[in-house]
């Protein structure tokens, strides 16, 4: 769409015709879709496109792989100038940012509600996608979480797949203890950077930095304590391997390095990757806080597809989004299959993929465990400010570490956040 | 030879080979790494492995090499000229024909280099978004054609230019264009020299402004290209390696070929 | 030189110097003045996204209750007290010593210690990020050696963090600013240190009271230019800590604070651009600064 930009209006001269010598033309119809993760999103949104071209055929779909932060950037960048120009059609956005976007930008993304049905969909998928009650997006993935185990290592340590089931927290870190003196493997990795292991923890409990009304909830949020004081018993029992970013991250189970992770399902794809792990792994819910309304369901990240409002091929990407994503079964169960995607449709887990079993897990039926577990994950409000909040917590990591009391940690981060969000 | 003069001599090079050493390695790691299969390099294996082969071949499936090189090349020598040529004649024109007014200019146009780009990339956005230059590559070069950097390299350099050149070409008849283009230029090619190279550099490497311009896989530079494997979800980094390859390469040559003149160049400058 | 002509000479050229530095002049106002005036404009206004509204001086009250802003300019500051003193420090060290005729390979050590420049900033965070991971090659050799006995955290621990950036820029920077000592010691009449010598001046000496006066000019400019460098630090530490500044704040700049607010945060252009003036008034103050204590000790 932004090809058919009137460069003419431009004085622009030989550089212009030197830049068009990189464009192509623009075909009728062609939907531009900006996304990140090329074995994951990009993969499936090419499966898709290419469901919906074989009965389309004169539409055609332009798939732009960018970084996470540089897709977030982008948008953020063209919203904020006031342009539709440097939109694509469909854009993909984390589950946590949408409500932002929606209030920030208002007008700016298409209003879906009218098109499609959304009753189908996990609810606290809708929620968040939803302002002064339309609904502005298209549910893809579910971040929903479980607690990934080393069977080999466990079982040198006297743990056998029973052991790992409604696990509480103080007894993972009992149990990490003993593997670490058992293997000399950590439990788990841990990023110092990221604050995604508390928000997992403070999802399960129901809760979030924010109360129903958006409010800012820090000081006296008993889940974001428990979930604080839970990594901070981890990081004193020094059971963790560190991690700087998220390829370190990534690397300390992929290289064999700890015992545990705890995580979306996305992930799936990523642990599945080392063919030479295979039927090493197990999948067992995550283990619950102690506190009320506490869980062993919770989610992290997830993303949605968002059409903008300014697209000139609005109605056919939306109708592209509502033929594949609210109907296509077959498609849920391919990009299950394939890339490990747990879709918030429901219906999608009455098909056969999500039964069936998986060898690379020792021949467990994850699947079917994860589904159940999405219909348990606590909804919660993410509000506008989540980011801020989180990069608040993030900043306070390391003096959990060195033993800050929890309250006070609390209190600074709910200056910190004060600060940010006005 | 006496014995404090020997210890000072291999004193220096001690301190010179430690300076050499750390400056180089890094690009001799990169390319022990670039043997290494990603998780090799994660877990910090020190060796030369033998996926080398491999990582290329996997680079060059996931990248359309020669489109993005020529996106890179296209951006960044046609910005360097532009550069070059745009502020050498101000470098000399603020030098040769100086005014209050025009040394006042100077002034303020120095004082641009205090401004962070963070400031401006929101309005230049805009700019570029309202003159429908979105996702092309007029648009990356535009705003990087008047450096005050440059200029004001320029403008030091141009205190050597011989002025008695200049007088004796005006009594010949030459205009001012003939004398900036006929006798300047190749008199002070090495200057020229030096500041493609620096110029070429900072326009081979630029990262920012392309992101936030660049929309299609199709105008994408080298840099964005390595960024974007590099924080994939699950990056391989025996592939990201190849990637910083391929892109210091173009800045060894050009630095590499131009060398002498390039010194030659930074000495005129701080005459 | 050209100032002192009159009459009719004098408007032609005028007229020409008009025209030399013309095509520069218009593509800075375009591209430079005209942002940065809209910046503060912006900044005068406060609110989320595209809903902006009037704010004042909002903005800058906002600043003195931000612990983030607070911590960033601290981050700024240490940066900038600590970098560049070590990296002009130690590139006059290797300028003066490569400036030595008698030494072998000189050309060698002057490309090799330039090198660092060519890298692009994407390609050598890359880099650093893998060599100095918990892991990594650094330490590695640092256990093999016997220097540390437990990995350093150079990523997850807040001060090593600072030291890593440090590390980082001094690397990229150093062999670029030697270029210009360099450059500006060949320049230096020799025999200046060759008496010197005769009356007994020890190298130490010569280096203090002969080179770092002769080169006082090419000094201040490389301070500015570094200080400028230093203050507006962004891409280092955006692409070592995948562009949050971390661990615990320890790298966030305040061009990296910028950055979030306006593409991570709740977009506030208002208070962004309140900041980026902060950091415009501080590299001015700070060049100011230099100016006046070059010209002091003259």
């Amino acid at each position: 769409m932004y090809r058919k930009t009137n460069l003419s209006r431009v004085a622009a001269g030989a550089l212009a015709a030197a830049s068009l010598l990189a464009s192509t033309a623009a075909f009728a119809g062609e939907v531009t879709i900006w996304c990140w993760d090329p074995n994951f999103n990009v993969a499936i949104m090419k499966e898709a496109a290419s469901r919906y071209s074989a009965k389309h055929p004169e539409t055609t779909f332009n798939i732009v792989d960018f970084a996470k932060a540089d897709v977030e950037q982008k948008l953020q960048t063209a919203l904020s100038s006031g342009t539709t120009d440097a939109l694509p059609d469909i854009v993909l956005i984390e589950d946590y940012g949408a409500q932002k976007y929606l209030q920030s930008f208002p007008g700016a993304f298409a209003e879906l509600s009218s098109k499609v049905d959304f009753s189908g969909f996990a609810p606290y998928k809708v929620q968040l996608m939803t302002m002064d009650g339309a609904v502005y997006g298209m549910p893809f993935d579910s971040g929903v979480t479980g607690l990934y185990y080393r069977k080999d290592y466990l079982e040198q340590a006297g743990f056998k797949p029973e052991d790992m089931q409604d696990l509480t927290w103080d007894r993972f870190i009992e149990i990490g203890k003993q593997v670490e003196a058992k293997t000399g493997k950590k439990m788990l990795g841990l990023d110092v950077n990221d604050a995604g292991f508390v928000r997992i923890l403070m999802q399960s409990a129901g809760d979030w930095y924010f109360d129903k009304d958006g409010n800012l909830s820090i000081e006296n949020n008993a889940a974001l304590k428990a979930a604080l004081e839970t990594e901070q018993k981890i990081l004193q029992a020094n059971i963790h391997k560190p991690a700087a970013g998220w390829t370190e991250w990534v690397a300390t189970f992929t290289s064999g390095d700890v015992a545990t992770v705890t995580t979306g399902v996305w992930i799936t794809g990523t642990v599945k990757a080392q063919a030479d792990q295979s039927g090493k792994w197990g999948v067992a819910p995550i283990p619950k806080l102690d506190v009320e309304g506490a869980s062993h369901a919770s989610n992290l990240g997830g993303s949605s597809w968002y059409v903008t409002a300014g697209s000139a091929e609005k109605d056919e990407a939306i109708d592209f989004l509502n033929e594949v994503y609210a109907k296509d079964i077959d498609f849920y169960q391919k990009i299950l299959t394939e890339r490990g995607a747990v879709g918030s449709l429901l219906a999608a887990r009455n098909g056969p993929a999500y039964s069936e079993a998986d060898a690379f897990f020792g021949g467990e039926k994850v699947w079917q465990n994860f589904s159940d577990w999405l219909a348990k994950v606590p909804a919660v409000n993410y509000g506008v400010f989540t980011n801020e909040v989180d990069t608040a917590v993030t900043a306070h990591l390391p003096s959990l570490g060195q033993g800050a009391p929890i309250d006070d940690v609390l209190k600074a981060v709910d200056s910190q956040a004060q600060g940010q969000i006005q | 030879m006496n014995a404090p003069r020997f210890f000072s001599t291999a004193l220096q090079y001690v301190f010179l080979a430690t300076a050499a050493f750390l400056s180089i390695f890094p690009f001799i790691w990169m390319v022990i790494s670039s043997t290494n299969t990603s998780i090799d390099i994660i877990s910090g294996r020190t060796g030369i492995g033998e996926a080398f082969a491999t990582n290329v071949a996997n680079f060059f499936t996931q990248v359309d090499v020669p489109l993005v090189f020529w996106n890179s090349t296209k951006v960044a020598v046609l910005a360097t000229l532009l550069t070059i040529v745009v502020s050498s004649l101000a470098g000399y024109g603020f030098e040769m024909f100086r005014s209050k007014a025009r040394d006042r200019i100077y002034a303020l146009v120095l004082l641009t280099l205090m401004v962070p780009f963070a400031a401006l990339m929101i309005p230049l956005f805009m700019m570029m978004a309202k003159s429908g230059l979105i996702n092309t590559h007029i648009a990356i070069m535009l705003p990087t054609i008047a450096s005050a950097f440059i200029i004001f390299y320029f403008r030091q350099s141009t205190k050597a230019f011989q002025t008695e050149l200049r007088d004796a070409a005006k009594v010949d008849g030459l205009k001012e264009w003939q004398i900036f283009l006929y006798i300047y230029v190749p008199v002070m090619r090495s200057t020229y020299a030096a500041a493609f190279v620096i110029v070429f550099m900072t326009n081979w490497n630029n990262y920012l402004w392309p992101l936030i311009v660049l929309q299609s896989n199709e105008t994408k530079t080298i840099t964005l290209v390595v960024s974007s494997l590099a924080s994939a979800y699950y990056p391989d980094y025996g592939v990201v390696m190849i990637g910083t390859i391929l892109a210091t390469l173009p800045t060894l040559l050009v630095f590499f070929v131009m060398q002498r003149q390039f010194v030659q160049g930074m000495l005129g400058s701080v005459k | 030189m050209a100032a002192g002509k009159t009459g009719g000479l004098k408007r032609y050229y005028d007229l020409n110097g008009w025209l030399f530095v013309a095509p520069s002049l218009l593509l800075i106002a375009i591209f430079l003045v005209y942002p940065i005036l809209r910046s503060l404009y912006l900044s005068f206004f406060s609110g989320k996204g595209m809903i902006m509204k009037f704010a004042g001086f909002g903005n800058v009250a906002r600043l003195w209750n931000d612990p983030v802003f607070l911590q960033a300019l601290t981050n700024t500051v240490t940066f900038f007290v600590v970098q560049v003193p070590i990296m002009i420090t130690l590139a006059l060290m290797l300028a003066a010593v490569l400036n030595n005729d008698k030494l072998k390979f000189i050309g060698f050590f002057r490309t090799a210690i330039f090198l660092p420049c060519v890298a692009s900033l994407v390609a050598y965070s890359v880099l650093f990020k893998s060599m100095f991971s918990v892991d990594g090659v650094v330490n590695s050799a640092l256990l093999a050696v016997g220097l540390v006995s437990t990995p350093i955290g150079w990523l997850t621990e807040p001060f090593w963090a600072k030291v890593l950036v440090i590390l980082a820029i001094t690397w990229r920077w150093t062999g670029y600013n030697m270029i210009f000592y360099l450059a500006a010691l060949q320049n230096i009449d020799k025999s200046i240190y060759e008496a010197a010598k005769i009356d007994g001046v020890p190298a130490w000496a010569r280096f203090v009271y002969i080179t770092v006066p002769m080169l006082k000019p090419v000094i201040l400019f490389t301070t500015i230019i570094s200080t400028i460098g230093t203050i507006q630090l962004f891409d280092e530490v955006y692409n070592l800590t995948e562009g949050r500044g971390g661990p615990a704040n320890a790298t966030l700049t305040l061009s990296l604070y910028i950055y979030n607010l306006t593409f991570r945060f709740m977009p506030s252009f208002g208070y962004a651009a309140t900041i980026s003036y902060v950091i415009v008034i501080m590299v001015a103050l700070l060049s100011f600064l230099q100016f006046y204590a070059a010209r002091d000790r003259s």
